[in-house]
């Protein structure tokens, strides 16, 4: 655990020595919104695999159909490439189907997506607000706000990333940028858009699912089939977002992690220059 | 540090050995404030670690285990992780509870003085024909009659499309028709409005509903399957709700629907039932094809 060895010196001298060195801690993240943060796993999954499964019914993106294979959907063709291509899936019964198969609940599952597809979405929306109040009491949405500096600073942090496997297989020192706030750059920039893509994501979702009770707002992302393709982006915003979350948080060690889990993280010294 | 701490709230202010960095006072409302550095003993973190992690991973569990029991049973088959069908009836009640709950959002949305969006000729796009199954013959519509059931005079009514076209005004509209599969199409109706129809001929006073159904209807082996929808009379009171008689400037032809559908643009494509053969008003709210079949009942949009 990192200590900060003249804090340690200094503490000697003021307060009586105890048996174990105390570990200066500082809190994270509070307690709800690690609770919507950890949540949002099944729901978001429930989400994923029933909508893949809705969007199999009529998909948004169409070509002509295909006089060999009768597909029309690019999506379908990547699991019909799959199955000629792979060893092992030559047999498969129904290629169309192959990439449904293994993304979504299954093809022909309407009813069933629809069904699982509300519950997740109305569980959504209430952690939606569980992770609100969480931010608003703990006060952590303050870290989340993007600031003037963020496109520069996350470059950097992105160029810092990209370059980091690189230097450790070739032994070169790579310097971390320096922040002296609770986020960098990078993640604040993907942080903040996290929260704004899941709220997209509902009022996209009310939209397809109400168009006429809610026109106006159909009319602000431009109508019910465009607001289709907003809520499917919206879903990949997720994924490209989940990928590298996952990799630089288990890269990143225990301490992040556990923060998210206890809510207290160890990198205490970090906060010393923090408003130099 | 006292071991009364482990069932205190991790809050660094309960803890006895807490010493805070003074900081600087925040500019702005927005800026982000430092951050509260705390002293623990080394045991007392490692408890809190400890505790959280037994709670979180129950949580996760629970969480795996909750979410893989509301997955639908082909696809737990597909994944291997039950090799038979089971009987599951809590979760088809927690699942159709939520598409209730879903159904009543819908209903509260609702309202019948907001007209939905209309659309010029231009807008017009292409409407397949959406028979589930094979198209029927058009031989049924020369002997086609509507009869209506559940009236308020206790008689049943059979009108032919003639005495309908004659004894109502025409309405035209350029609507959206919504699909639950989620594709759509703009399409110019003209028709009588199921209002008029409900003025001329008064439902019993207690009907809430009605069922309509098509005889013609035939199931994907060119069975006879006869196609029921419900209808809540709120919903057929509307007045862009039609039963419409004409598109895209002519008569309906079969593949729409020939002589009499339903164009209720407030509810999914599924509820605008074709080739109407007879309507029953009901005091309780009737069966619906889709339904029985996992979709919702109510089916606003």
């Amino acid at each position: 655990m990192p200590h900060s060895t003249q804090l340690d010196n200094e503490r000697t001298t003021t307060s009586t020595p105890e048996p174990e060195a105390g570990v200066l801690v500082v809190r994270r993240h509070h307690l709800l919104v690690r609770c919507s943060h950890w949540l949002n796993v099944p729901i978001l999954l429930g989400l994923m695999l029933s909508g893949v499964s809705i969007y199999w019914a009529s998909p948004v993106y169409q070509h002509k159909p295909n006089p060999q294979t009768g597909s029309f959907d690019p999506l379908a063709d990547v699991g019909i490439w799959i199955c000629a291509h792979v060893p092992g899936l030559h047999q498969y019964s129904s290629p169309p189907d192959w990439i449904y198969n293994h993304i979504s609940l299954g093809p022909g599952m309407l009813a069933v997506a629809l069904r699982l597809h509300w519950l997740c979405a109305y569980l959504f929306m209430l952690n939606g607000l569980v992770f609100v109040i969480g931010s608003a009491i703990g006060g952590g949405w303050r870290s989340l706000l993007p600031r003037r500096t963020d496109l520069r600073d996350s470059l950097k942090m992105f160029w810092y990333y990209i370059g980091l496997p690189v230097a450790r297989l070739t032994r070169r020192v790579w310097l971390h940028p320096r922040f002296n706030t609770k986020y960098n750059a990078l993640q604040r920039v993907a942080y903040f858009s996290v929260p704004v893509a899941g709220l997209l994501s509902i009022l996209t979702g009310w939209v397809i699912h109400k168009p006429m009770q809610l026109y106006w707002l159909t009319a602000i992302f431009g109508g019910y089939d465009k607001a289709r393709i907003w809520h499917f982006w919206l879903m990949w915003v997720f994924v490209l977002f989940l990928v590298p979350h996952v990799i630089l948080v288990l890269a990143d060690g225990w301490d992040t992690l556990r923060s998210m889990i206890v809510g207290w993280s160890t990198r205490a010294e970090r906060s010393e220059d923090f408003s130099q | 540090m006292n071991l009364e701490d482990e069932h205190s709230a991790p809050e660094p202010d309960n803890t006895s050995s807490t010493e805070s960095v003074p900081s600087r006072k925040p500019a702005s409302f927005f800026q982000e404030r430092p951050p509260q550095v705390t002293e623990v003993a080394p045991q007392l973190l490692r408890r809190w670690t400890r505790r959280d992690l037994l709670l979180f991973g129950a949580g996760a569990i629970a969480a795996v285990a909750g979410g893989g029991y509301l997955l639908p049973q082909t696809t737990l088959k597909r994944l291997g992780i039950i090799y038979e069908n089971k009987n599951w009836p809590r979760k088809e009640w927690l699942l159709n509870r939520s598409l209730r709950i879903d159904d009543d959002v819908a209903e509260a949305l609702y309202s019948r003085n907001r007209l939905v969006p209309t659309y010029t000729k231009s807008q017009i796009t292409p409407l397949r024909n959406n028979y589930n199954g094979v198209t029927p013959d058009a031989s049924y519509i020369p002997e086609w009659r509507l009869t209506l059931d559940g009236l308020a005079s206790g008689l049943s009514v059979s009108l032919d499309i003639r005495t309908l076209l004659a004894s109502f005004q025409l309405h035209e509209q350029i609507t959206r028709l919504v699909c639950v599969e989620g594709w759509s199409a703009i399409a110019w109706w003209a028709g009588l409005r199921f209002d008029d129809l409900l003025r001329a001929h008064p439902p019993m006073s207690q009907a809430k509903w009605a069922r309509l159904e098509s005889s013609v209807n035939l199931g994907p082996w060119g069975n006879p399957d006869p196609y029921f929808v419900s209808l809540d009379l709120a919903t057929a009171r509307h007045p862009q709700t039609l039963l419409a008689t004409h598109l895209n400037g002519g008569p309906l032809t079969v593949e729409h629907g020939a002589p009499l559908r339903l164009v209720a643009p407030v509810k999914l494509g599924l509820k605008n039932i074709k080739a109407i053969t007879r309507i029953t008003y009901t005091k309780d709210e009737p069966a619906d094809y889709w339904a029985k079949r996992g979709y919702s009942r109510y089916d606003g949009i």
